[in-house]
């Protein structure tokens, strides 16, 4: 093959090309396919949800297929839509910015995907199999104990995240060691694009993270299938251990799908400012502080428990501590806005909403820290506003971005205009009405996973609004929809560097051939691409 | 202190204006230059790479901010965390809590047990014990600031307090199942005078009218899970109906405590509550009256 197999050859999802190719373009495209197919289903899940919320004592959801609905919605929402796609926008993407002609490992690769599909099969096989996990998408034991979770739904949860969590571990390993090993001549670990070291701490944070979760799904399997204690209190087990574990994963979780968005933004502000990125080593330096501290926060979700007041106290420490280098990183891409030249191009208007929403995001997210007020918001709606604001606000917009952003190598034509303005507004306003009457709600007292709520609280015109909001946001999907359907069709060339950037993958063919470059680049800055376009003002080394 | 949730309030009020500032900056550079500096009115852009002192500056105040933020949250941990009086010089009342799915059970020193309604004094702090029947649920009463989880072996202890009489709406914050939803409690706050009325009532045993209903409740499954204290042996596994005629609403808040409400849980309580543990007790239309005239009569 000469070229990437699917964005040259539009039939070869028909053919058995796609289950055979190793090629981490075509492979980089499946997975994030497949978090679009992932994306609709917990969509549509989530305006379910809503549905059933818009009004005080609806019933088009029983309480039973509300528990299944709001587990699934948000497993597949952090499992099978944010991990994918992050992955697929790095596979695509990293051996292009690094000059490689591939991943390290391009079979692993391919196994990787496979498994992720596979774990996302597993789960949505147990709607059919006699009922879906429902115990919410961190499933606190001993509600998930074979005494209270009496289906299988549990089951399908254990076998599903274990086996799409192997294929993210094994994927972390192959960019981890593709972006050590495999940079071209030049290209020092200080030049490499900030995507790149992004992508690059996040795999470090999911081999060291993600092996936490499988042991506690062992652990929880042999509790359900083998008799065992170990979450059981009334057998001698502890019914918090599970949480501990959980966190422990689960918080480093949330900076796995929200640094490689840190690294779209990084790469997207400084090229539509026409400016370098403001403070590289701060922005680098504090990914990796990030990283670090994410290990050392897990028991703020558990200020409620008990631990006690000097365990809490510490926790909110580190969990402050957070906030530093988060700032650090808002101030530099505020910084390579200022005195630049903005084009307001789609990626840039998208990089623009995420710094809004996903500064508000990290702010509720500092008062989540602060004990005494996570002990009256924690389990109330303003965690589910706060969680979809850096989720939604944070991860997906950054995705957007990087769609519009991407798109034009990876398909060889621009996303409209037009259409990429209805979509962002429908989504900013959609999220805006859908999640910021959630931090009311919370602060009203209404707590969360609810399958349905008295009237006369005060919380009935915030659930109305939110639930408007969220077909708001469907309606942008459908505008997003509209536009990547009209673009495949009759969009506009794109060329090499529709965007005037500053890295690798921008120097070759877009789509690139499968080989990638016709000569192995070289490099001698951080952004290759503006020192070969401005020789007379390269990069200070 | 006009209740435990005022310290919360008073820090919530803190740490959301700082925030507002930084929100409100962060917001206001962003839309100045992208006016200001849009490419239809500037030039070239000049590469700037970066800028040691102003990195040092970004990270060194919001390390500062944070730190005074911390202090001040370990002072508010303290005027409601363990062992906090609220400036109330009186001894505090104790009340073990027990979360069952899906109802919270109240037990005072005085032997009174109620299900779903808790009445304090105000003025005096009250130290809730809770502990678990099953899962890990978490008693939360918004208007009195802050919750805890109930773990299944595990004590937690959390302080409330109100100076201002009431009744607080509250429920379940963890998810705990099917019908985490209708897991809600009633606080009464009254003054201590209404209040030992009302517990000295509570701590009675029943005096409920004895005749057809009373002989159904202690004869059919009922009294296999309810208890009514000197009249029924029951099993303690649902709520305790020793003054059930007394509570506001039954089933966890989904419905008035009226004798057509009883009548009609009882009747089907999955038609109110799906997927409660009470189930269908077969009663004739007669027989059901009974149960409900017997109920009602236990003030």
């Amino acid at each position: 093959m000469t070229a990437t197999a699917l964005a040259r050859r539009p039939g070869a999802f028909a053919t058995a090309g796609v289950l055979r190719t190793v090629d981490h373009k075509d492979i980089g495209i499946m997975y994030v396919l497949l978090g679009i197919a992932f994306l609709a289903i917990g969509g549509l899940e989530a305006l379910l949800l809503r549905v059933q919320l818009a009004t005080p004592g609806e019933h088009v959801l029983d309480p039973s297929t509300y528990d299944q609905i709001f587990t699934m919605h948000g497993i597949t929402m952090i499992f099978l839509v944010a991990i994918p796609m992050l992955v697929g926008f790095a596979n695509y993407v990293v051996p292009l910015q690094i000059g490689a002609e591939d991943v390290a490992f391009p079979r692993l690769n391919a196994l990787s995907f496979w498994l992720t599909l596979s774990g996302g099969v597993l789960l949505y096989l147990s709607f059919v199999a006699g009922g879906a996990p429902d115990a919410g998408w961190f499933a606190y034991a001993p509600l998930t104990e074979p005494a209270h979770a009496v289906g299988n739904g549990m089951d399908w949860y254990i076998f599903g995240l274990a086996v799409s969590g192997a294929g993210t571990i094994i994927g972390a390993i192959n960019l981890a060691v593709t972006i050590l090993l495999m940079r071209c001549p030049g290209m020092v670990m200080g030049r490499a694009p900030m995507f790149t070291w992004m992508v690059l701490i996040t795999s470090v944070l999911i081999i060291a993270a993600y092996p936490i979760l499988t042991s506690a799904l062992v652990m929880l399997l042999v509790d359900r299938q083998l008799g065992g204690r170990f979450f059981d209190p009334a057998g001698g087990g502890n019914a918090t251990l599970w949480q501990h574990l959980f966190w422990s994963f689960g918080h480093p979780e949330v900076y796995i799908v929200v640094l490689p968005a840190f690294g779209m933004i990084s790469e997207i502000i400084p090229v539509f400012s026409g400016k370098p990125l403001f403070g590289y080593r701060f922005v680098a330096a504090s990914g990796i502080a990030i990283g670090f501290l994410s290990f050392g926060v897990w028991a703020h979700h558990m200020f409620a428990v008990g631990l006690g007041d000097a365990e809490n106290a510490f926790f909110s420490a580190t969990s402050m501590l957070i906030a530093v280098p988060t700032g650090v990183k808002v101030f530099n891409w505020l910084a390579t806005m200022w005195r630049g030249r903005i084009r307001l191009a789609m990626p840039m208007v998208f990089a623009i909403g995420f710094i809004a929403t996903f500064v508000i995001g990290g702010l509720t997210g500092v008062s989540l820290a602060v004990v005494p007020i996570d002990l009256y918001t924690t389990d109330s709606y303003y965690v589910v506003g706060h969680l979809h604001y850096v989720l939604f606000g944070g991860t997906m917009m950054a995705v957007f971005a990087g769609l519009y952003y991407w798109f034009p190598k990876v398909t060889g034509r621009l996303l409209g205009h037009r259409l990429g303005l209805a979509h962002f507004w429908l989504t900013l306003v959609g999220l805006t009405l859908a999640f910021l009457p959630m931090h009311l709600l919370g602060i009203e007292g209404m707590p969360r996973r609810v399958w349905t709520y008295p009237p006369g609280m005060g919380w009935d015109w915030p659930n109305l609004v939110s639930t408007i909001g969220s077909f708001l946001i469907a309606a942008g999907a459908i505008a997003l929809a509209a536009n990547v359907w009209r673009s495949l069709r009759a969009g506009e060339r794109a060329g090499d560097d529709p965007w005037d950037a500053f890295t690798l993958e921008w120097s070759t063919a877009s789509p690139p051939p499968s080989y990638n470059f016709d000569a192995i680049p070289q490099v001698r800055g951080k952004r290759p691409l503006w020192d070969r376009k401005h020789p007379d003002r390269m990069d200070p080394l | 202190m006009a209740s435990s949730l005022e310290p919360i309030v008073v820090l919530s009020l803190v740490v959301g204006a700082i925030a507002a500032v930084i929100f409100a900056g962060v917001l206001v550079a962003l839309i100045v230059f992208t006016i200001r500096y849009r490419d239809v009115r500037t030039g070239s852009a000049p590469q700037i790479h970066g800028h040691r002192a102003l990195e040092i500056a970004w990270t060194g105040a919001p390390l500062a901010l944070l730190a005074i933020i911390f202090v001040l949250s370990l002072v508010t941990l303290g005027q409601i965390g363990q062992g906090a009086t609220f400036g109330s010089l009186e001894p505090p009342l104790h009340v073990d809590v027990i979360g069952h799915q899906w109802w919270f059970e109240f037990r005072y020193p005085g032997g009174a047990v109620t299900a779903n309604e808790l009445h304090v004094p105000v003025g005096v702090p009250i130290e809730l014990d809770l502990s678990s029947a099953d899962v890990i649920h978490d008693l939360w009463v918004p208007e009195l600031g802050a919750k805890s989880d109930v773990v299944p072996g595990q004590r937690n202890v959390m302080r409330l307090f109100t100076a201002r009489a009431g009744t607080f709406s509250g429920e379940c914050a963890e998810f705990c199942g099917l019908e985490h939803a209708w897991m809600r409690v009633l606080v009464v706050a009254e003054p201590r005078a209404d209040f030992d009325r009302w517990i000295a009532a509570q701590s009675a045993p029943a005096s409920g009218t004895a005749g057809r209903g009373l002989e159904i409740v202690r004869s059919a499954v009922c009294s296999s899970c309810h208890v009514v204290r000197g009249q029924v042996a029951g099993t303690p596994i649902g709520p305790d109906l020793t003054h059930i005629a007394s509570r506001t609403t039954i089933a966890g808040g989904v419905l008035a405590n009226t004798a057509d409400a009883l009548r009609a849980w009882i009747g089907d309580p999955q038609r109110y509550k799906p997927g409660a543990l009470m189930p269908k007790v077969p009663l004739s239309s007669d027989d059901l009256d009974a149960v409900v005239a017997y109920l009602e009569s236990l003030k």
